[in-house]
C-alpha cells in the first residue's frame, strides 16, 4: 500500500538531488580554469523501491520505484594517467635544465659572435706571422704581446664565467630545494587531511585535486614514483623516501640532494639536471678548455728546426744535450718540444747582449697548473716586448755571442703551432676530446661537442614537452570541465528540477481534492 | 587526440600552435636579419664547425697573401738594385775597354779613375740599399749596415736569406745575400775590389792589369744576372703562389657561404608562408574560442 504522502518524499528526493548536480555543474564550471581540478560528477541512482519482503507485504504489483537518490559525488580522474604524467613530466624538467645549462656555456662560449675565442686565436697566431717577417722591429713584438694579453685574458674570463655559473647554479639548486620542501610537506598534509574527511566515506575530491597537482610539481623537480595506498600517497625518490603517509621526509638541504645525486637515487628531474650541470657539464668543458689551455703551453709537438739554427747552451731535445760547437745546427732538425714555451726557449730575445727566450706564458699568481684559468703572458715579457724571442742564430762579433736579430725562424715556427698536431692530455681524470690533433681542430671538437650536445637537449626537450602535453592532453579530455557539456547538464537539470516541483504540484493538487474536496455530499 | 574535448583543451592547443607559428617566424626573421642560417652552434653543429673551419683557413691564407705582399716588395726591391748593379757593372766595363785602348793619355785615365770612384761609392750604397730601414743584402742581420766605404772589400754579409712562409710549412728566401752579389771577399771576383783594382790600375797607368780586370767583371756580371734571375723565378712563384691562394679563399669562402648563409629568397618565401599560416590560426582561433554553448541560450 502506497503512502498517502509518499509522493511528496519522491517529490523531495528528485528536488535536492537535481539541486545537488546544478550546485556540482555550478562548481565545474567556476573551476573550469582551476589547475589540477578535474570534473565532478553527482553519482545519482534509483532509490530502493518500497516492498520490503515480508509476510506482510501487500499484493500491489511492485516493486514501486520511490525517485531518485545521490550518493556520492565523484571526481573524474585516471591515476593512470597522473604517473604517465609523472614519469614523462621529471625528463621534461631534465632536459630543460640541460638545455639551459648548455645554452648558457654556449653563450659564454659565444663562437657564433665574431668576437669569440678562436678569434683572439686567430690574431695570435699571425701576430707571429708578421713577427716572422720583421722579427727586428718592436713594433709587432707589442702587437704580439697585446695580442697573447687579449688571448689569455679571454681564456681567464671564459674560465671564470663557467665558474660563476656554477655557482649560479648552487642558488637555483637552493630555491627548488625550497619548492621541493614545501611541496612535500604539503602532500604529507593532505594525505592526513584527505584520510581524516574519507575517514567518514566522503570524497575529498577537491584535496585529491590539490594532492595530485602537487605530486605534477614534484615529478617536475625529481624523479618520483608514488604509491597510493588507501592511507595516501607514499613517495618516494629512487630509495629515499620523499613521503610516507603523513610524515614528510628531509627537510632537504643541498647537501642531502647531492648524497641523493651520488648515489644515483636522485636521476632526474629540474634538479637532476641542474647538479649534472653543475657537477659534470661545466666542469667538463672547463677540463677540455684546460686541456687545451695546457697542450697549447707545454704539450707535446714535432718541429723542423732550420739548418743554421744556434741552439742556445745547455739546451736538451730528444735527449741530447747542445753545447759548444755543436749548438750550431748543419742540418734542419725534427724534435719534439714541449708546447710554446718549450719553443720560446730555443731562440734569442732582441737584448742587444745574447738572451735565450724565457717561458712565454706563466702562471697567474696563486696557480700551480697551467689552465684556462692560470694563464698570464709572461710578466717579464709582458712588460717589455723586446724579450719576445725571434731569433734563432747567434753570430760572433770579436769574442762575445750576438743574436742576429733579422733571423725570424723562432716566430715561425710559433707561428707554425696551430697547424702541429699536439698530444693532449687531460688535466682531470677521464679523456681529452681529442689526443693527437691541431689546436684549431680541438677547439673546434670543443665547440662542436657543446653544439651537438646543446641540439640533443634542445630536440630531447621540445620532445618531452610535446609527449607531456599529449598526456596532459588526454588527462583534460577525461578530468578536463567542458562548458558546452556543463551547461547542457544545467538546462537537464533544471528541467528535471521543475518537473520534479510539477510533481510535487500535482501531489499537492491531488491532496487538496482528497482532504477539501471530498466527503461533502449532501452539504 | 581522445574523444571528450573541452574549451581548455582547444585553448591550450591552440596556443601551443600559435606559438609554434610564432617561433618559426622568429627563426626566420632571425635568419633573414643575420643574413645565417646557422646562428648558433647548437642550431647545426656540424655546418658550424665547418664554417668555423673554412673561416680559420680563410684568415689563416689572408696572413699568407699579406707575407707574400711583403715578400713580393723585397724580391722587386732587390731586382731593382740588382738592375742598378748590372748598370754599374756594365759602365765598368766600358770604361775598362775604352781605358785599355793605347791612345788614351793618363789624364784621360785619371778622369776615368774619377768616374770609377764614383761607381764604387754607387755600389756600396746600392750594398747597403734599405726596405722600411732593413739592409736587403745583409741576410737576416738585417739591422746592420753590412759594407763601410773603405772596408767594402773586405766585408762578408750575412750568410743566410730573409725567408718568408708564404704557405703552410712553405718557406721562400726572399733576399739574396750581399756575397753573392758582390761576391765574398775571398773570392777573386769580388765587385768591390774589381772596382778598387780597377781605380788603382787607372791611378798608375797599368793598362796590362785592365784585362784581367775586364774578365773579371764579365764574371761577375755573369754572377749577378744569375741573382737577378732566381730573384725573377721566385717573384714568379710567387705570383703562382698568390694565384692560388687567392682561388683557394675564393672556394672557401663559397663553401663557407653554402654552409652558413641563409638562402635569402627561399627564407622570405618560407617566412610569407608562415606568416599567412600565423593569420589564418589567428582568425581560426578567434572564431574558435569566443562560442560555446552559452552563445546559443536564450
Amino acid at each position: 500500500m502506497p503512502s498517502t504522502f509518499g509522493g511528496f518524499e519522491l517529490a523531495k528526493r528528485a528536488l535536492f538531488a537535481q539541486q545537488a548536480a546544478m550546485t556540482t555543474t555550478g562548481h565545474n564550471i567556476a573551476n573550469a580554469s582551476t589547475k589540477g581540478f578535474s570534473r565532478q560528477i553527482v553519482h545519482m541512482v534509483a532509490a530502493r523501491p518500497m516492498e520490503a519482503p515480508g509476510m506482510s507485504r501487500s499484493n500491489a504489483p511492485g516493486m514501486m520505484g520511490q525517485g531518485v537518490e545521490f550518493d556520492t559525488i565523484q571526481r573524474v580522474r585516471d591515476s593512470f594517467l597522473d604517473d604517465q604524467f609523472a614519469s614523462e613530466n621529471k625528463y621534461y624538467g631534465e632536459w630543460t635544465m640541460r638545455r639551459q645549462t648548455l645554452d648558457k656555456i654556449e653563450i659564454i662560449m659565444s663562437e657564433s659572435a665574431d668576437s669569440g675565442l678562436s678569434n683572439t686565436f686567430e690574431a695570435f697566431w699571425n701576430s707571429w706571422q708578421e713577427l716572422s717577417k720583421e722579427p727586428d722591429k718592436l713594433t709587432s713584438r707589442t702587437v704580439i704581446v697585446e695580442r697573447a694579453l687579449t688571448m689569455t685574458n679571454a681564456l681567464n674570463h671564459i674560465s671564470q664565467q663557467l665558474t660563476n655559473y656554477a655557482s649560479d647554479m648552487n642558488e637555483n639548486v637552493r630555491v627548488k630545494t625550497g619548492e621541493l620542501n614545501r611541496y612535500v610537506a604539503n602532500i604529507a598534509n593532505l594525505n592526513e587531511q584527505i584520510f581524516r574527511v574519507e575517514g567518514l566515506s566522503q570524497n575529498a575530491n577537491d584535496l585529491r585535486d590539490q594532492r595530485d597537482l602537487l605530486v605534477d610539481e614534484l615529478s617536475r623537480l625529481v624523479n618520483v614514483a608514488v604509491q597510493r595506498t588507501p592511507n595516501g600517497y607514499n613517495i618516494t625518490m629512487g630509495n629515499v623516501s620523499l613521503v610516507n603517509r603523513y610524515t614528510a621526509g628531509g627537510p632537504f638541504d643541498e647537501a642531502l640532494l647531492l648524497d641523493a645525486y651520488n648515489e644515483k637515487d636522485l636521476k632526474s628531474g629540474e634538479l637532476y639536471g641542474m647538479l649534472l650541470g653543475k657537477q659534470e657539464t661545466i666542469p667538463e668543458y672547463q677540463k677540455q678548455l684546460d686541456t687545451m689551455v695546457k697542450a697549447m703551453v707545454e704539450g707535446e709537438m714535432q718541429v723542423t728546426l732550420p739548418a743554421g739554427s744556434m741552439l742556445p747552451e745547455g739546451t736538451i731535445l730528444n735527449g741530447v744535450t747542445y753545447t759548444g760547437a755543436n749548438r750550431m745546427l748543419p742540418n734542419d732538425l725534427q724534435v719534439t718540444v714541449k708546447g710554446i714555451n718549450g719553443l720560446h726557449r730555443l731562440g734569442y730575445t732582441l737584448d742587444p747582449t745574447l738572451t735565450q727566450g724565457n717561458d712565454f706564458f706563466t702562471l697567474r699568481e696563486g696557480f700551480t697548473a697551467f689552465s684556462a684559468a692560470s694563464i698570464t703572458v709572461n710578466p717579464v715579457i709582458a712588460s717589455n716586448p723586446k724579450q719576445v724571442a725571434s731569433s734563432m742564430r747567434t753570430t760572433t762579433v770579436g769574442t762575445t755571442e750576438k743574436t742576429i736579430s733579422g733571423n725570424g725562424d723562432l716566430a715561425r715556427l710559433i707561428a707554425g703551432v696551430r697547424n702541429e698536431k699536439i698530444q693532449f692530455e687531460t688535466t682531470g681524470t677521464g679523456e681529452a676530446l681529442q689526443s693527437d690533433e691541431t689546436l684549431d681542430g680541438f677547439y673546434r671538437a670543443l665547440i662542436g661537442n657543446i653544439g651537438v650536445r646543446g641540439q640533443e637537449a634542445i630536440r630531447q626537450s621540445d620532445i618531452q614537452k610535446v609527449i607531456i602535453e599529449q598526456v596532459d592532453g588526454r588527462r583534460q579530455s577525461i578530468s578536463g570541465v567542458s562548458l558546452d557539456e556543463e551547461m547542457s547538464g544545467l538546462i537537464k537539470f533544471q528541467h528535471a528540477y521543475n518537473a520534479a516541483a510539477r510533481l510535487m504540484t500535482t501531489y499537492d493538487e491531488m491532496l487538496d481534492k482528497l482532504i477539501n474536496g471530498m466527503g461533502t455530499v449532501g452539504r | 587526440m581522445v574523444g571528450r574535448v573541452t574549451q581548455a583543451m582547444v585553448q591550450t592547443r591552440f596556443l601551443q600552435n600559435m606559438s609554434n607559428n610564432l617561433k618559426r617566424i622568429d627563426e626566420q626573421q632571425q635568419q633573414l636579419a643575420s643574413g645565417r642560417k646557422v646562428n648558433t652552434t647548437s642550431d647545426d653543429p656540424i655546418s658550424f664547425t665547418y664554417a668555423m673551419r673554412y673561416s680559420q683557413e680563410i684568415a689563416q691564407n689572408e696572413q699568407y697573401q699579406r707575407n707574400i705582399d711583403t715578400a713580393n716588395s723585397w724580391l722587386e726591391f732587390s731586382d731593382t738594385m740588382l738592375i742598378q748593379t748590372t748598370d754599374v757593372i756594365h759602365r765598368a766595363r766600358e770604361l775598362a775597354i775604352q781605358g785599355k785602348s793605347d791612345t788614351t793619355s793618363q789624364e784621360s785615365l785619371n778622369a776615368l779613375k774619377s768616374e770609377v770612384d764614383q761607381l764604387y761609392e754607387q755600389l756600396v750604397r746600392i750594398g747597403n740599399s734599405e726596405l722600411n730601414g732593413n739592409y736587403i743584402f745583409n741576410g737576416q742581420s738585417t739591422m746592420a749596415e753590412p759594407y763601410t766605404l773603405i772596408q767594402a772589400p773586405q766585408q762578408s754579409t750575412d750568410a743566410l736569406e730573409m725567408r718568408f712562409e708564404v704557405n703552410i710549412n712553405v718557406t721562400m728566401p726572399i733576399s739574396v745575400t750581399g756575397n753573392r752579389v758582390f761576391g765574398n771577399p775571398t773570392d777573386a771576383d769580388n765587385l768591390f775590389r774589381i772596382l778598387k783594382d780597377f781605380s788603382k790600375a787607372l791611378e798608375t797607368g797599368d793598362r796590362t792589369a785592365l784585362d784581367g780586370i775586364v774578365n773579371k767583371l764579365s764574371s761577375r756580371l755573369d754572377e749577378v744576372l744569375y741573382a737577378r734571375s732566381s730573384v725573377g723565378a721566385r717573384i714568379n712563384r710567387l705570383e703562382m703562389t698568390q694565384q692560388r691562394l687567392e682561388d683557394l679563399s675564393i672556394n672557401l669562402q663559397q663553401l663557407q657561404s653554402k654552409t652558413e648563409d641563409a638562402d635569402i629568397a627561399e627564407v622570405v618565401m618560407q617566412l610569407k608562408m608562415s606568416e599567412n599560416v600565423y593569420q589564418a590560426s589567428l582568425a581560426v582561433g578567434a572564431r574558435i574560442i569566443r562560442s560555446s554553448l552559452i552563445d546559443f541560450m536564450r
